[in-house]
């Protein structure tokens, strides 16, 4: 894609923007990093796991605490992920709304969205109700990206 | 350049922790709606004494007492929407020279055919119960002369015939207020959030009851020290409600946020040092076989707790109940309660509908805030919420906003 940051612009942006996530694998043939990161957003301090291979979107999940599920929610056990339901990935953007593309930083978008994830699932455990907005539905791909 | 002679103090709605206590406190006060309607009805029934004939010239001083003087009114004990309103009368003339029950069941004559649903005597005061559920208790007291200004006794009747335990109280309550104050000076910031937040929330509330929004609000929590009070009043009232003899006295719970006030804490720490002010003292009482006493610092002959405690137990129960508070809150501090656990621990201890009151105006804050990206996040990946972000993102261009987003996904 044209115009799409390199792998090392993400790095670099990730480590000038947020110090508390670490580098942790970088394969230069699949094009592909981890970082792994403590946040603390609200209430508690989280473990986060962002993986990206160039061109494809991010994928955040969140390690340390485990998720609390609601069954009974009418937004869901846990709202706005992807499954499997057992090792949920967040769902940060609307594909269909084309917010994210690889011509953007990981840094000032992926890693601020999953903070107003965990805010406002915090907030959905103390109150039961999603506030954040958004809409709920199914996987979509677009030119191979999933999401 | 110098430093300012005066305290901000913070604004408790920057940090999570302070801010949910915060939003409770709020649920928990007179309204600003509500306090200018008391605000009348102390006026209108200080004119209605004092245009009595039988109190004609002899009401000194007519003047709020307790929580209403210190800005700390929270509902009463039991009860989500009930407040009490304290106010003393001070006499003088015939009634100098009568003794407390004929001084209680004057002030109740004064008041039997007066616009309000009951008119009850109690043991030191009259008590004037609204059909809104707002109750002014009116206490009658004599000037003790070549004391202290407004320095004097409260009756002490329990009637309805004069006994020989009937006695006049010392007490100095207006001197009282004035050490509160004098510890517990305004911190701006503190109190421009507290009067923003209050009149939002009461904007709403009068917008839902189709009410006209008071243009002046001068009910407003000046400084940390008093928040934290209301807050243990409120925690004093959840544990005890379900008690129906003595609870510790406000009047003490105020004397230890007066003591431990220090300025530019934040609240959770505020309601930390007081509570463990408290918890210090009991300790130190019990070990030596002793009740907790607390006499007003400007008048040690006004004893705060000559009806609580009566017994050593009592007063190690509510040390129990401020360390099981402490421990909680230090917990939320560290991060230890999951969101869903703290509500649990919050409902237990401030009560079912006030924090679930403080948490939905929350959530719709900053699920407000996330939807319209107006929020950002510092290093540590700490939310801060539009209020403080404009502020922050100049002094710290670390400050990432969020771009607009949608989440989207699936309910697994």
């Amino acid at each position: 894609m044209a115009g799409a940051l390199s792998l090392d612009e993400q790095r670099a942006a990730m480590k000038a923007t947020w110090p508390k996530f670490n580098e942790r694998g970088i394969d230069r043939q699949t094009q592909e990093i981890r970082w792994i990161g403590k946040c603390r957003p609200q209430f508690v301090t989280y473990t986060l796991e962002i993986r990206y291979q160039l061109l494809k979107y991010p994928k955040v999940r969140v390690l340390t605490p485990e998720l609390v599920r609601m069954p009974d929610n009418p937004e869901g056990a846990i709202p706005h992920v992807y499954p499997p339901a057992d090792d949920p990935t967040l769902c940060l953007f609307d594909p269909a709304q084309h917010q994210w593309d690889p011509t953007m930083y990981i840094a000032t978008t992926t890693v601020p969205w999953s903070y107003d994830w965990l805010a406002c699932y915090e907030l959905w455990l103390m109150t039961g109700r999603w506030t954040g907005g958004g809409r709920h539905g199914s996987l979509v791909t677009n030119n191979g990206a999933e999401a | 350049m110098n430093a300012p002679l005066f305290f901000q103090g913070r604004n408790p709605f920057d940090d999570p922790v302070d801010r949910i206590l915060a939003e409770i406190a709020m649920s928990s006060q007179l309204p600003p709606g509500l306090h200018n309607k008391a605000t009348q009805r102390f006026k209108a029934a200080r004119e209605h004494l004092e245009a009595d004939a039988r109190f004609e010239g002899d009401v000194e001083h007519f003047y709020p007492q307790g929580s209403m003087a210190i800005d700390a009114t929270i509902s009463t004990r039991g009860t989500d929407n009930e407040y009490d309103l304290d106010f003393i009368t001070q006499l003088g003339g015939r009634f100098r020279s009568m003794q407390p029950l004929a001084i209680l069941k004057e002030i109740e004559d004064a008041y039997r055919n007066y616009p309000v649903q009951k008119v009850a005597r109690q043991t030191r005061c009259v008590t004037l119960y609204y059909a809104d559920n707002m109750h002014l208790d009116i206490t009658p007291a004599l000037r003790a002369y070549g004391r202290l200004d407004r320095e004097g006794w409260i009756t002490h009747a329990k009637g309805p015939n004069a006994s020989t335990d009937d006695h006049l109280v010392d007490m100095n309550a207006y001197g009282f207020i004035a050490w509160y104050r004098e510890r517990t000076p305004t911190e701006q910031r503190l109190a421009k959030a507290m009067r923003d937040h209050w009149l939002a929330m009461d904007k709403a509330l009068q917008a839902a009851e189709v009410d006209e929004v008071p243009e002046q609000c001068n009910f407003i929590v000046k400084n940390t020290a008093t928040l934290a009070l209301q807050l243990l009043k409120r925690f004093r009232n959840i544990g005890y409600a379900n008690y129906s003899g003595r609870i510790p006295p406000s009047v003490m719970l105020s004397y230890y946020a007066g003591m431990a006030a220090q300025p530019d804490m934040s609240l959770s720490d505020m309601m930390i040092r007081q509570a463990t002010w408290i918890i210090g003292d009991i300790e130190q009482a019990s070990r030596y076989g002793r009740l907790l006493h607390v006499a007003n610092p400007i008048c040690e002959r006004d004893v705060f707790t000559d009806r609580w405690p009566t017994s050593i137990a009592q007063q190690n129960e509510f040390a129990k109940m401020l360390k099981d508070l402490v421990a909680g809150i230090q917990a939320a501090k560290r991060g230890d309660m999951a969101p869903n656990k703290l509500m649990d621990w919050l409902r237990h201890g401030f009560g079912d509908r006030v924090v679930t009151l403080a948490a939905d105006r929350m959530a719709d804050e900053i699920g407000g805030s996330v939807e319209r990206a107006e929020q950002g996040y510092g290093r540590r990946g700490g939310i801060i919420l539009p209020s403080a972000a404009s502020i922050a993102a100049v002094a710290a261009p670390s400050i990432v906003r969020a771009q607009p987003h949608t989440f989207f996904g699936e309910k697994i």
